[in-house]
């Protein structure tokens, strides 16, 4: 995959918290244009490395550079090119929502009224704009959300959790519009805890447990660690043996009345020929399609939890 | 440029609050009502005080002589030296804690600036807050004096002077300096324990516990008793004694003559230390909001 331009570098990222290490060593690379996910479980350092590039937490060892700028040291000239919601959005709750953008346009300075009502309207809170947050459910927070991610028209885009309390109308439009950011040339750093989600909208993805990032690349490059070809015959037992006979077949293994074969799907019909030749006919030979969450849940062990 | 949008900022989000709004008009009811009262009694009761006990002592007319508008500036002011401090405290304290109860100071964190301008530009807004509600309370004060003088036919402006109003100009003056320690405090308090309790908590602690601590000090003689001449309380009572209240009015706080028998400081002396102070809390609110990481969740 080509890059483009690159917006954010972490350099041996590293946070301690006393005995705790937050965050160990992270390494990322953000490139604009793109859709980058970041997933983990609970307390595997998400938020800390998001504040740590946002400047809010200061590293114990190690930098986050955001076009350029030492986030550490100097990010006021980077903050105003990034729109970010860290976990819950938190907005003043007796302001109106178009209050909090009016606010937050005031500090950042050279914003008309105008962008806050596009922006109130791209989010569908046009009607209740000029209600209090505090009356505002969940997926209307989100809203207002990312409604101020946007209001500075930013080149890096931080969303944490983005869809979490929208109902499905509101999900999808979210899952539309996050691509739709990427090919206006933003790039988009996505942590979420919804694999389909981050699959769905994701150019490349990083995987990070316990502080420490266990997993990088294109999504397409994570489902491919090591690709599979679902295999089925009258006699899976021969199948299986015949499998491992073969030199560039890498493993073998019985799953659910199938069997899978560690081997490129693009030697497909290769496998079929040499299985004929070994007098083995498949019923069926397929890609193993492979989710996100089974890679997720192969690489830490662990599940993912709202 | 980014200051005064900073400034702008915290001023849209005060204006907009409620609680600035309960906080002024508790400030003008206090007058109104502490006004209303004396002038109240002054029609009931011939005199005031217990003479067998050597204690001040005057009449109703006395007292209805000074509601008039010659005392209404040092009166509210008086008034706002008070009270008025515990509820700049309360501003000051909710102005920062609130923003950790919201989350808002990560919101607010990524996009100001700077950190140190965005507090510097909160001080200065509730500075400024906190120096139009002493204005209002004294208002609020001269139109209700002015209607006491007419009504009662006391209608004499002559005391109007440029000497006048230049003491009047000093005592407003006075009061903002002595009520600034309690106000930095709270805001210092508030941003290292990140909640408005803690600023509230420690800034009406300081209020109302230093003089009680201080008076335990002054009894237990040596080495204790010269400490209270150092802290806030009795340094502010030294600069607010200056402000010339007139007599009968009640004055709040010890005599001048109770304050020579402590031996406390000069004006200019307990000027000083008060700004020390002063200089002590913001110092320590600006390094701890600097140092600090604004963690996830709100807090930080």
């Amino acid at each position: 995959m080509s890059h483009g331009r690159e917006i954010l570098r972490t350099e041996g990222l590293w946070k301690q918290y006393g005995a705790i290490t937050a965050v160990a060593g992270m390494d990322l690379m953000v490139f604009d244009g793109e859709v980058f996910s970041f997933l983990g479980p609970n307390g595997s350092g998400k938020s800390t490395t998001v504040g740590m590039v946002l400047g809010l937490v200061r590293p114990t060892r190690g930098h986050a550079f955001v076009f350029g700028s030492d986030m550490a040291t100097h990010p006021w000239p980077a903050l105003r090119r990034i729109g970010a919601v860290i976990e819950t959005p938190a907005f003043y709750p007796y302001l109106s929502g178009y209050d909090n953008l009016r606010a937050l346009a005031i500090a950042l300075g050279g914003i008309p009224n105008t962008r806050i009502d596009e922006m109130l309207e791209l989010v569908g809170l046009r009607d209740r704009g000029r209600d209090p947050y505090k009356t505002y459910s969940l997926g209307m927070k989100q809203r207002l959300g990312i409604a101020s991610t946007l209001l500075r028209d930013p080149e890096l885009i931080i969303l944490d959790e983005p869809t979490n309390g929208l109902d499905p109308a509101g999900t999808r439009e979210v899952r539309e519009l996050i691509p739709e950011l990427a090919r206006q040339g933003r790039a988009v750093f996505l942590c979420s805890h919804l694999l389909h989600e981050v699959q769905a909208v994701s150019d490349r993805v990083a995987i990070v447990k316990r502080g420490r990032m266990v997993a990088q690349g294109t999504v397409q490059e994570l489902l491919g660690r090591g690709e599979f070809l679902r295999l089925r015959a009258s006699d899976n037992d021969a199948l299986s043996r015949a499998l491992g006979g073969i030199p560039w077949v890498t493993g073998v293994e019985r799953i659910d009345g199938f069997v899978r074969a560690a081997a490129p799907v693009a030697k497909a019909a290769d496998l079929n020929m040499a299985l004929a030749q070994l007098g083995v006919y498949v019923a069926e030979l397929s890609p193993w399609e492979v989710e996100l969450e089974s890679v997720f849940l192969e690489l830490t062990g662990e599940e993912l939890h709202a | 440029m980014n200051m005064q949008r900073l400034m702008a900022v915290e001023f849209f989000k005060l204006r907009k609050r409620m609680m600035t709004w309960v906080v002024a008009l508790l400030l003008v009811g206090l007058v109104i009502l502490l006004y209303s009262v004396l002038w109240n009694i002054s029609g009931r009761v011939a005199f005031f005080g217990d003479h067998h006990r050597g204690a001040p002592r005057f009449t109703g007319e006395d007292l209805r002589r000074a509601l008039f508008l010659q005392g209404a500036v040092p009166f509210s002011l008086a008034i706002v030296t008070t009270f008025g401090t515990l509820l700049a405290v309360i501003l000051a304290a909710g102005a920062i804690g609130s923003e950790y109860a919201w989350g808002t100071v990560r919101l607010m964190a990524t996009a100001s600036s700077g950190r140190l301008r965005m507090m510097a530009a909160r001080m200065i807004v509730v500075a400024l807050l906190v120096a139009a509600g002493t204005l209002l309370a004294v208002a609020v004060a001269v139109t209700y004096s002015t209607i006491i003088t007419v009504v009662s036919g006391g209608a004499d402006f002559s005391f109007i002077t440029a000497g006048w109003a230049k003491e009047q100009l000093f005592a407003y003056g006075r009061t903002l300096f002595v009520m600034a320690p309690y106000v930095a405090l709270a805001f210092a308090a508030a941003t290292v324990g990140r909640s408005t309790l803690a600023g509230v908590g420690t800034g009406m602690g300081a209020a109302f516990l230093e003089p009680l601590v201080s008076n335990l000090m002054r009894l237990g003689g040596n080495p204790w008793k010269s400490i209270p001449n150092y802290l806030i309380n009795s340094n502010a009572q030294v600069i607010t004694l200056q402000n010339v209240v007139p007599e009968p009015l009640p004055r709040f706080g010890p005599t001048a003559a109770d304050l020579a028998g402590q031996g406390v400081h000069s004006p200019a002396a307990a000027a000083v230390i008060l700004a020390l102070y002063v200089v002590a809390f913001i110092a320590i609110a600006f390094v701890v909001y600097r140092r600090r990481d604004i963690a996830a969740g709100g807090g930080g």
